[in-house]
């Protein structure tokens, strides 16, 4: 008994590590540029999913935005389809969560 | 009695007048059934504010700068005109045009004056019937501007124009200008998002905000002019200053005595501001292909708050010479306050010849990363034929005057008054042996032991 304690012990230990090490590798953030293809607006105006065209890959990425500078930016069209975006999310439960998004554009 | 009556009196009608005046514009009714013909719509009931407009820095981009070095008596300065590396151009240079071709083969419009009030036609410092009538009020008076129509084109006979939403909806839905309506163009400049001043406007960041607080509660303007600080690298302005003591805030803002001492050396941003954020360096002589296949001056971007501020006495005056832009000021001089500010660096072509630094028209080097094309551009544009261009550093201090945090983020004792302190008393002009003092816990140990939280 006196042995198989520190084992299961050591065992339980390495499980809950890599759990917590996945949950960190899978909340990575992941930058990018692209294009708006486009905006939806969820129904109660609280968050929106907007299509990115990547500008490297060409791939479709959805981000979901839910700050509500951004979300005011896409209702009175300061930010509307084909402007170029730089943005950073990750991954919250299987959607691609925006901690940055910001029209690539200044003057 | 009599004078709270008076005083309930007083307070019922400028409340019934503030209720009436967030509810509707008193013109709604005229614009709805005769539409909006632009300015001179506005102008049927405010008789001279489009001309009045013109002679603003929101028009002109420049204007007569009184407390920076080395400028030419009774010229104007400002975005219009002036060469530094946070943007290494300007109107003139910069001035809205399409970009040629990318390896792509694709354009697009860019320019220094995007943001200009004017529909490009009628241009920076313009003036007369043409000028007033270009003016874009809308885009800072309406609540229901439509962004996507303000876009700039190219007409039929190659002329570039910024569009504008005139519509009767936009015109019929007036509002007293909020934050994001200065945000529109302010947060954009210096080539992005928050690139130059690095301060978004949110209640997170800001206590005048998080009081529902908006940018023209602490700018308020008469007139179209806007009080601004004296930002060392914010030259042109409206004639009218703004500072925290006044109307909200007094000479003396603390209960503590200490404090309110300190408050006669140090400026209010010093302790209550004390991060920055937004670009931190730009190189003009390398650019960087992007995915788009247009080109962009390499850029270290810090974001809100990511950047610690450096301190230095100023006095309000600017020294300025080719490779320093920033504060005058000594510990002794009399009229010097410690001033937080954030340090840009940038990298860009300087003359050998004079030694000045040189401007750059970007749409060479968006086009295909040539920044020297750009120089020589630029210098054609200026008139400029004799020159030899050669790379160098240039290092600006802005004023760090926005993102004034909670009481509990603010400056202490500690974070000046210890031997590792945010404060480089050296740098600040004082001995070995007032350092010693100044960062000896003599000075606030018994006081902070009261105050700290017991376990």
């Amino acid at each position: 008994m006196k042995k198989v304690f520190p084992v299961v012990l050591m065992l339980a230990v390495l499980t809950v590590s890599t759990v917590a090490f996945e949950k960190t590798a899978s909340a990575e953030d992941v930058k990018m540029v692209g294009s708006i293809t486009k905006i939806e607006m969820a129904s109660d105006s609280t968050s929106a999913k907007v299509t990115l065209k990547d500008s490297k890959t060409g791939e479709n990425i959805v981000v979901t935005v839910a700050d509500e500078s951004t979300l005011d930016k896409f209702k009175d069209k300061r930010i509307v389809d084909g402007d170029e975006i730089r943005s950073k999310y990750d991954n919250q439960d299987g959607r691609n969560v925006a901690k940055i998004f910001k029209k690539t554009a200044g003057c | 009695m009599v004078k709270k009556i008076a005083v309930s009196a007083i307070l019922g009608v400028v409340l019934s007048a503030s209720l009436v005046s967030a509810k509707e514009h008193a013109g709604k009714e005229y614009i709805l059934k005769n539409g909006y013909q632009g300015p001179k719509t506005c102008e049927t009931c405010h008789p001279g504010k489009a001309k009045e407009i013109l002679g603003t820095v929101h028009w002109k981009h420049a204007s007569k700068v009184d407390n920076v070095e080395g400028l030419k008596p009774g010229e104007e300065y400002g975005m219009k005109n002036r060469i530094y590396t946070m943007c290494n151009g300007n109107d003139i240079v910069n001035n809205l045009k399409e970009i040629p071709p990318n390896q792509l083969g694709q354009t697009k419009f860019s320019g220094c004056n995007t943001c200009h009030l004017g529909d490009h036609t009628s241009e920076v410092g313009s003036t007369g019937p043409q000028a007033e009538e270009s003016i874009d009020c809308l885009i800072c008076h309406s609540s229901k501007y439509d962004f996507s129509k303000r876009k700039p084109s190219k007409r039929a006979d190659g002329t570039i124009i910024m569009g504008q939403d005139r519509s009767t909806e936009a015109a019929a839905n007036l509002s007293r200008p909020t934050s994001k309506t200065c945000m529109v163009c302010h947060e954009t400049a210096g080539g992005g998002v928050l690139v130059k001043r690095g301060f978004s406007v949110d209640p997170k960041n800001d206590v005048h905000v998080a009081n529902k607080m908006v940018c023209i509660d602490c700018h308020q303007v008469k007139n179209h002019k806007f009080p601004t600080g004296y930002d060392p690298n914010n030259w042109a302005h409206d004639g009218e200053r703004i500072s925290c003591a006044g109307e909200c805030h007094t000479s003396k803002p603390h209960k503590n005595a200490d404090l309110n001492r300190h408050a006669e050396k140090i400026a209010c941003q010093t302790c209550h501001i004390p991060k920055t954020g937004g670009a931190s360096a730009k190189d003009f002589t390398k650019w960087e292909k992007q995915a788009n296949g247009f080109w962009e001056p390499s850029t270290l971007r810090r974001e809100v708050n990511e950047t610690k501020p450096v301190y230095a006495w100023y006095n309000l005056t600017v020294a300025n010479r080719p490779t320093f832009i920033g504060p005058n000021g000594s510990r002794v001089d009399g009229k010097s306050k410690i001033y937080p500010f954030k340090i840009f660096q940038g990298k860009a072509y300087f003359n050998k010849k004079t030694g000045e630094l040189m401007s750059m028209d970007f749409a060479p080097p968006m086009a295909n990363g040539d920044a020297l094309a750009g120089v020589a551009s630029a210098a054609k544009i200026l008139g400029i034929k004799d020159y030899e261009p050669v790379p160098g550093w240039q290092t600006i201090y802005f004023g760090s005057n926005h993102l004034v945090g909670p009481k509990k983020n603010a400056l202490s004792c500690t974070s000046c008054h210890v031997p590792n302190g945010v404060l480089n008393f050296s740098e600040l002009g004082y001995s070995s042996k007032e350092i010693q003092k100044l960062t000896s816990p003599e000075l606030y140990f018994e006081e902070t032991v009261k105050a700290q939280e017991e376990w």
